[in-house]
């Protein structure tokens, strides 16, 4: 990993390449070129891509995405293979032969074992591996689903249940856990197992939409045209109708399936892909990418169709520095500029939820969002940032962008309507993060997610249990009913890319520092998998860089911050009492003493010692503002406090007749007396000593009282002499 | 022009507002006049009351040239003076009347004069510049008479005058009475006026938030904000657009105990300033702009108040949206007032941050309907679901009047509480008023820094307590009747509500 780090370039980060792009795949890609291989295969369960050879097997790990790693290798006996799975514990490996048998290999001993159909008229299309605590292997044949359970000390797969449906094909990913089974003539007839750890859940059998190009014509849903993907949590199916130029998408609940809407498609070949919760919808005919973000049940996409960039490649080559013309160079040169000509090439195979295989080059290239680009892209600075904030996979760079947006649009006075939603976004983002318990939740995921093998992760069912029930009350409670089963499933999911992403980018966050010149080493970029800001941070990476450059414009900051009060009311957060503390020096500033007095009375500036200092040191100038700061003290019974400041007011009587009342005494009677002397009333001086006298046991035998009494003898005798 | 028989009634009081820098020579004391009432008075004795209130004057300024003379306690009547500019002065005469009704508080009294003169200046400017455009002293005359009269007619009962006494003890004349608001609506009633005050571009707005008729927020300074709080009450909050019903409010329209004010009343006090100008000046009255004169703001379909105060007769320019006078910052602003339901919103834009007049104005005010109105219906909702209505502030067994007078706040039992009270706990405590408006005074000569502590209970006749304390800026005048007799239990009374209702500001 730390090899990947080294070979840095710099292209990549906020201040990218100057191409546009809102997704692009990262130079290196993972090369999986190994001699004789026989083909490649996506075990999604495993995360990890399966090249077999004739005697040997080849696996890479893909999660974390990491160019350079090492294939690990097992043997493996000969024959054909259709297709190639591990078994969700590693142990066992499943080679499809042929249409009717599946051969099991024990990876440690070598043992094989083999599962034929039983009948010859039906014929295996395929299987996966499965975490369900029914069974562990799935057999999807033409005449329906065969669950089988492995049993290690025979060495032999048990049927546990079967499922009897005609089948003429199916899509599964590990992922959503979810088998779509297609049935009828023109295959658009569905039905859905879900099977997770909680049993198997059988979806209400539904049908697709196809449009009819002509009156007879019945079109065939082909199996390449149905994807399922798994967005913040909830699984829908994405349905190409080639001939209605549409995507449609369903979304599933336990106990319906939903049709959601469509989106329009402009290219006869269409590939689907989900980056950190983003629907990315490929025109490959179009070579362009449209971004959705389903959250919202927007059908608008998030921007214009841009391009898929490649970015990250070595310039040194292609600028034109000859000079390095050696051989072995020359050879990368032309590789480099193969792989710029074939983005979107017909050798794409994409793979669910966020890679590319370049079957033709034998590399696997990772999808990238181009964040600040998509944050760029629009005006609506509020759902920019609501967009930033739902975004898990590269969460600092999202939060970074989120503060550098709110700055921005404070330092441009942008209307206080504007800035309001803005700072509403991030506030409430905060408190839907504090209530999920994701905010906390940062440092332990990434714990858990080197120690969490994919099967322990949450199923889920869970997750399509809680929103169909969400769905009852209302579609806005949505996200909260997905809240902690999605989310947590979500994360774990997810924070496996996570460290990647902090591993061999890490020297990006640094450059990223440098950049904005904001001091940001307080947050833990490790630790990061939420871009949520807290009221702390907003104070200090948003108001204080923003007050330091607005300083002649208090007023307007002072909205803004009425305008995060008022979030943060409306939210029940707490703010930084810093916050109101630069609240109050603003307003002194600016001279709007009224105001300031108005929002220390109805406590809209929440009392607290920082803010009663801050009063009496801004209301130099202002008595009122000074007695504000002397109230706040005493409702907030800090004697001590209100003693001294009260002394320094002058009312050093009072401050006696309290200091009596309440007990308090912490404060020196030198303090009294010296202010009692230097206002030269005897009559003062001679109280406060009587008072100390009476009050404080022992008072007439300290060199105060000696000291004093002989000042106050003085004053007295003065006149007359 | 014979005596109506409203000013026959009215003999009782004069009030004169004159100039010590006119009419220096023999034979031209007449052009010292700037306002007599009752107008009818012959010019002798008009002269007279002047001419003794100018002797004083000069002759008490020799030994304090800053604040020459206050009062003049002859045995039939009282001088109440108030210098309201250099050189003019306003005189109010009031009768001594051996019935009660006529015991009065010096400083209620020139209060009133300072009211009105305040009144006068936001809308007018300053006598002494209106003198200086007009060296006749026309027009200062005729605005000075409708003003006066415009105002005066608040202060009738019936058909009789009838000025703050000591019925009035527990109210204070020149501070505002503010809502008490929890954290939240506090926050939404900030975020509401920062939004408004936005609607003005880049020049510097004001506003002014009332629910009802008590102040919930305001950015100007104390003394602006008193005057437009005042003129809000008197003429444009809800209250006062439904004349019939009379506020609950400290200008409770005279009558503090009955809540109803006639409509005869109301048709009275409009008759009233009509028949008490002079006849020499009744032909222009009708282009002089009266800001006072009842009825004549409503409520606009657009949730502004408008008004046929300012629209000249003679079709000249005249802008319909009045025009005030600041006098924090000396600039002239224009005042719109919005209202939704209970709460209205007064908000000043300088005149010459509008470049096209009338137009500019419905464009600011445009803005702020499109952006303001929707949190105004959510602030007025929240301040009504908290609002404890007319009897909020009472407190039970405690008939008070706590004032802030740093920032120029009070708050008081409700009127119809205080009119519970017994006549004699009423003098007794205007009595007590007298002693602290005179300790106060001299504090405020001898250490204008340093607030004066005070502690007075007494026992009066009617055994009730009547208490004053103040600290710090802070006072509270207090009557507890059928209270125990011993003063702890007293002194108890009051620790209790200061710290209840005062943040413990009267400490012990």
């Amino acid at each position: 990993m730390s090899a990947i780090a080294s070979s840095s370039q710099p292209v990549v980060g906020l201040s990218s390449s100057g191409a546009l792009s809102h997704a692009y795949i990262k130079y290196p890609p993972l090369r999986y070129n190994i001699p004789g291989s026989r083909g490649l295969f996506y075990d999604d369960g495993n995360k990890i891509i399966v090249s077999p050879t004739n005697n040997q097997v080849f696996s890479w790990k893909i999660s974390p995405f990491t160019p350079a790693i090492a294939p690990t290798s097992d043997s493996l006996s000969e024959g054909p293979i259709l297709s190639i799975k591990f078994s969700l514990d590693s142990k066992l490996i499943a080679i499809q032969r042929s249409n009717h048998e599946i051969q099991f290999q024990h990876l440690e001993t070598g043992e094989t074992f083999t599962q034929k159909c039983k009948s010859e008229s039906e014929s295996l299309l395929g299987f996966f591996w499965t975490d369900c605590l029914l069974c562990d292997i799935v057999f999807v044949k033409t005449s329906g689903l065969d669950l089988f359970a492995y049993n290690s000390e025979s060495n032999m797969l048990h049927l546990v249940e079967t499922r009897k449906l005609n089948v003429n094909w199916y899509v599964y990913t590990h992922e959503s856990r979810l088998v779509l089974l297609a049935s009828g003539m023109q295959c658009k007839a569905f039905t859905g197992f879900q099977l997770s750890s909680v049993g198997i859940i059988q979806l209400p059998k539904f049908e697709m939409v196809m449009a009819k190009s002509e009156a007879n014509s019945k079109p065939i849903l082909a199996s390449e045209d149905v994807y399922i993907i798994t967005v913040y949590g909830r699984i829908y199916c994405l349905q190409v109708d080639r001939v209605a130029m549409l995507l449609h998408s369903y979304r599933f609940y336990c106990d319906a399936v939903v049709q959601q809407g469509s989106l329009p498609i402009y290219s006869s070949k269409i590939a689907v892909s989900v980056v950190d919760n983003v629907l990315l919808v490929h025109q490959v005919d179009a070579k362009v990418v449209i971004l959705y973000d389903i959250f919202l049940d927007s059908q608008s996409p998030i921007s214009a169709p841009l391009p898929l960039l490649l970015r990250g490649l070595p310039r040194s080559t292609s600028m034109g520095s000859r000079s390095n013309d050696k051989n072995g160079e020359n050879s990368e040169v032309n590789y480099l500029s193969d792989l710029e000509a074939i983005i979107y090439g017909d050798d794409w195979n994409f793979l669910i939820p966020d890679l590319i295989c370049d079957v033709s080059n034998k590399i696997l290239w990772k999808l990238h969002l181009d964040l600040e680009a998509i944050a760029a892209s629009s005006s609506d600075m509020a759902s920019v940032l609501d967009f930033l904030q739902r975004r898990k996979l590269e969460a600092y760079q999202a939060k970074h962008l989120c503060l550098a947006t709110a700055r921005t649009v404070i330092l441009e006075r942008r209307p206080l309507s504007l800035v309001a939603r803005v700072i509403d976004v991030l506030v409430s983002s905060y408190a839907n993060s504090l209530k999920t318990g994701n905010y906390f939740k940062g440092s332990r995921s990434e714990k858990r997610a080197i120690s969490t093998a994919p099967h322990e992760n949450i199923p889920a069912a869970g997750d399509m249990a809680s929103a169909s029930r969400a769905t009852i009350i209302g579609k806005s409670f949505e996200y909260e009913g997905t809240g902690l089963e999605g989310e947590y499933f979500q994360a774990s999911a997810s924070s496996g890319s996570d460290l990647e992403e902090n591993g061999t980018m890490g020297y990006l966050r640094t450059d990223t520092n440098i950049d904005t010149g904001t001091s940001v080493s307080g947050m833990q970029e490790r630790q990061l998998t939420s871009p949520v800001i807290s009221p702390d941070e907003m104070y200090s990476f948003v108001f204080c860089p923003v007050e330091e450059e607005m300083a002649g414009e208090p007023s307007y900051l002072v909205s803004i911050m009425i305008e995060l009060l008022l979030s943060a009311n409306s939210e029940k957060i707490k703010v930084h009492p810093n916050i109101y503390v630069l609240t109050v020096q603003l307003l002194a500033r600016n001279e709007q003493f009224v105001e300031l007095g108005l929002l220390i009375i109805n406590k809209v500036l929440e009392p607290s010692r920082e803010v009663a200092l801050q009063l009496l040191e801004s209301g130099r100038q202002n008595r009122q503002i000074r007695k504000l700061g002397l109230d706040m003290l005493r409702q907030l019974n800090l004697h001590h406090d209100y003693i001294v400041s009260l002394v320094q007011e002058g009312y050093y009587l009072e401050a006696l007749r309290y200091t009596r009342k309440h007990k308090v005494v912490t404060v020196q009677p030198s303090l009294f007396l010296e202010a009692a002397l230097s206002s030269k009333d005897p009559q003062h001086l001679a109280a406060v000593l009587r008072f100390f006298s009476d009050f404080l046991p022992g008072f007439s035998h300290t060199s105060d009282h000696k000291a004093y009494y002989h000042l106050l003898t003085e004053m007295t005798l003065a006149p007359v002499s | 022009m014979g005596l109506s028989s409203v000013s026959s009634n009215t003999e009782d009081l004069q009030f004169c507002v004159f100039d010590l820098k006119r009419g220096q020579y023999e034979g031209q004391e007449l052009d010292k006049i700037l306002f007599f009432y009752p107008a009818d008075l012959p010019f002798p004795s008009q002269l007279s009351v002047i001419g003794l209130s100018e002797g004083l004057i000069t002759f008490t300024s020799i030994f304090s040239p800053e604040a020459p003379c206050e009062v003049i306690e002859a045995e039939m009547h009282s001088h109440v003076f108030y210098q309201a500019e250099p050189d003019i002065w306003m005189v109010m005469v009031v009768e001594k009347n051996t019935e009660v009704q006529a015991v009065w508080r010096i400083d209620a009294l020139r209060k009133v004069l300072k009211e009105v003169h305040s009144l006068f200046m936001m809308f007018h400017g300053s006598i002494r510049l209106l003198l200086m455009k007009d060296p006749t002293g026309g027009i200062v005359r005729s605005h000075l008479y409708t003003f006066i009269l415009d105002y005066l007619s608040d202060f009738l009962v019936g058909k009789k005058l009838h000025l703050p006494s000591f019925r009035d003890s527990l109210k204070e004349r020149g501070t505002v009475e503010m809502l008490t608001v929890g954290r939240e609506a506090a926050i939404e009633v900030q975020s509401l006026v920062r939004v408004v005050e936005s609607c003005g571009g880049n020049a510097q707005c004001y506003s002014l938030l009332l629910f009802q008729d008590l102040l919930v927020s305001t950015t100007l300074c104390p003394d602006d904000t008193i005057n437009l709080f005042t003129y809000a009450v008197l003429r444009l909050t809800p209250h006062a657009l439904s004349s019939r019903q009379s506020s609950w409010s400290y200008r409770g329209k005279g009558n503090s105990g009955s809540n109803i004010i006639t409509k005869s009343s109301t048709e009275a006090a409009a008759s009233f300033s009509e028949q008490h100008s002079p006849n020499s000046w009744s032909e222009d009255h009708r282009s002089i702009p009266r800001p006072l004169q009842h009825d004549k703001w409503s409520k606009g379909k657009d949730g502004f108040l408008v008004n046929d105060i300012w629209h000249g007769d003679s079709g000249n320019s005249t802008s319909p949206t009045p025009v005030v006078y600041l006098q924090q910052t000396e600039e002239r602003m224009y005042l719109c007032a919005y209202q939704h339901r209970s709460l209205t919103l007064l908000f000043v834009v300088p005149v010459s941050s509008i470049i096209n007049g009338e137009q500019g104005i419905s464009a600011v005010k445009q803005l702020i309907l499109d952006n303001a109105s929707l949190k105004m219906s959510k602030v007025e909702e929240k301040l009504s679901k908290g609002w404890g209505g007319e009897n909020a502030y009472h407190v039970s067994g405690y008939r008070y009047l706590l004032i802030d007078a740093d920032r120029n706040i009070s708050r008081a039992s409700p009127p119809s509480k205080v009119a519970t009270l017994a006549k004699d706990s009423l003098l007794f405590l205007t009595k007590l008023r007298k002693e602290v408006d005179i300790e106060k005074s001299r504090t405020r000569w001898d250490c204008p820094d340093h607030d004066r502590d005070l502690e007075i209970c007494i026992r009066a006749k009617n055994n009730a307590w009547v208490i004053a304390r103040a600290t710090q800026g802070k006072e509270l005048y207090m009557v507890l009747e059928n209270a125990n007799e011993t003063v702890l239990y007293a002194s108890d009374a009051v620790e209790k509500f200061s710290n209840r209702y005062c943040n413990g500001a009267f400490l012990d």
